[in-house]
């Protein structure tokens, strides 16, 4: 196919077969989603009596956000395994990270106070 | 074809994912630091700029729209579209990284750089007020004791002293901006614990800890964290501008006339969606962290662009 004479055409169809660019429509109905839950993010930001809990709202929020981000805008949504096991392994590794991290700090001074 | 598109995707992510432990490191150091010091961190963030945040936010989402419309108006052939879009992106990119820039300005005019050597005029005005006050404090306590037997008066003379060495003390100029800056913010009651020891009374009669009380040099650290991470998103930020303006002028020089090349857009974009969704968690751990009101929020924004006049 790369000797062709319409590689424009023919390149196109190859890749509309195996792999969909989304159409304006559904791009604005994420981003419209997306902007609501940015609303959502400042509005959670600005209850001030939550206490604790703040903090863990606005990041479900944010991971909510960044999830559909990945999904839809990063198109994981037709990303093949080997790419879809790549981002999870990101999310893997930074878990460790926080975890050994994490478990280190949080118990340095249990003996101390 | 499709499995070199595939094989450059996922080179992409590759690269992505090493972004991510990057942002990680940075975001898994200031998680420590806030649970060790989880009142320092929020009168921080209650000294940051929510308005011009909250904007940049909507900014970026939209540039993240853009960018996809771009890469299906490569991907149909539009090489208009292309053109269009990865200019708006460009703009709107730009646009937060102006109001960033606006904002690290006004917080260097509050005096908010841990470590900084000068006190804004407001603060110095503040610390002369409270030090007088200290002073004089102390003078009346001294001169009470005079009235008083021995043992009361000694210990009455002594706390003057204390009173008038504290108000002697040099001014450490960040706390004392810091102080300033928080006094705009009304729905921030924290009080610093470095004024509680004697604003309150001889330790140990403290009672009224509010919720949010300081550590001023704590407070210090966070602004370590807010200025190196947005500092690194704001890098991140510069490269992808760059990115954008090379392919809008090989857009315009006809390389994406071939339409196959919607991969080089498409890469990009992931990388571009990356800085987004890193900021999705910068708002709520740095900007929303502490109390902030949408009003107060609005009216830093209001005031950063030069619409209100007065206040802050």
């Amino acid at each position: 196919m790369a000797h062709d004479h319409h590689p424009k055409t023919d390149v196109h169809i190859e890749e509309a077969v195996t792999h969909d660019v989304a159409p304006p429509g559904r791009t604005f109905v994420v981003f419209f989603i997306l902007v609501g839950l940015a609303f959502l993010a400042l509005f959670v930001g600005f209850q001030n009596d939550l206490g604790p809990w703040k903090v863990l709202a606005s990041l479900c929020v944010a991971a909510v956000q960044a999830s559909i981000l990945a999904v839809f805008f990063m198109d994981l949504r037709q990303a093949d395994k080997v790419t879809w096991l790549i981002a999870l392994s990101g999310l893997f590794f930074s878990g460790l990270q926080f975890l050994f991290t994490l478990t280190d700090y949080m118990t340095r001074y249990l003996g101390v106070l | 074809m499709g499995q070199q598109l595939a094989t450059v995707r996922m080179g992409m992510w590759v690269f992505l994912v090493t972004e991510v432990l990057f942002f990680g490191g940075a975001f898994c150091a200031y998680t420590t630091y806030r649970i060790m010091y989880p009142m320092d961190f929020e009168a921080g963030s209650a000294a940051l700029n929510v308005g011009i945040a909250g904007v940049n936010t909507f900014l970026l989402l939209t540039s993240s729209l853009t960018i996809t419309l771009a890469m299906r108006g490569c991907f149909i052939g539009s090489r208009k579209t292309l053109a269009r879009c990865l200019l708006l992106t460009t703009l709107l990119g730009s646009a937060f990284l102006g109001l960033k820039a606006r904002e690290y300005f006004l917080d260097y005019e509050e005096g908010l750089i841990p470590g900084v050597s000068k006190l804004t005029p407001a603060a110095a005005e503040a610390h002369a007020a409270r030090t007088a006050a200290l002073y004089a404090e102390g003078e009346k306590l001294q001169a009470d004791a005079k009235a008083e037997s021995d043992i009361v008066a000694r210990d009455l003379y002594e706390r003057g002293a204390d009173l008038k060495s504290r108000a002697a003390l040099p001014p450490v100029a960040f706390n004392e901006n810091l102080k300033v800056a928080l006094s705009h913010n009304k729905a921030f009651t924290g009080r610093p614990l470095d004024e509680q020891a004697y604003d309150q009374g001889p330790a140990g009669t403290s009672t009224a800890a509010g919720a949010h009380d300081y550590d001023p040099y704590k407070v210090q650290l966070f602004f370590m964290f807010y200025y190196s991470m947005t500092g690194l998103h704001v890098l991140h930020m510069i490269i992808g501008i760059g990115l954008l303006i090379w392919q809008y002028v090989l857009t315009a020089r006809g390389f994406f006339d071939y339409t196959a090349r919607y991969i080089y857009i498409e890469t990009m974009s992931l990388y571009w969606h990356f800085v987004d969704m890193v900021w999705m968690f910068i708002l709520p751990m740095l900007y929303l962290t502490g109390p902030h009101t949408a009003g107060h929020a609005i009216e830093q924004f209001k005031h950063a662009v030069g619409l209100a006049t007065g206040g802050h």
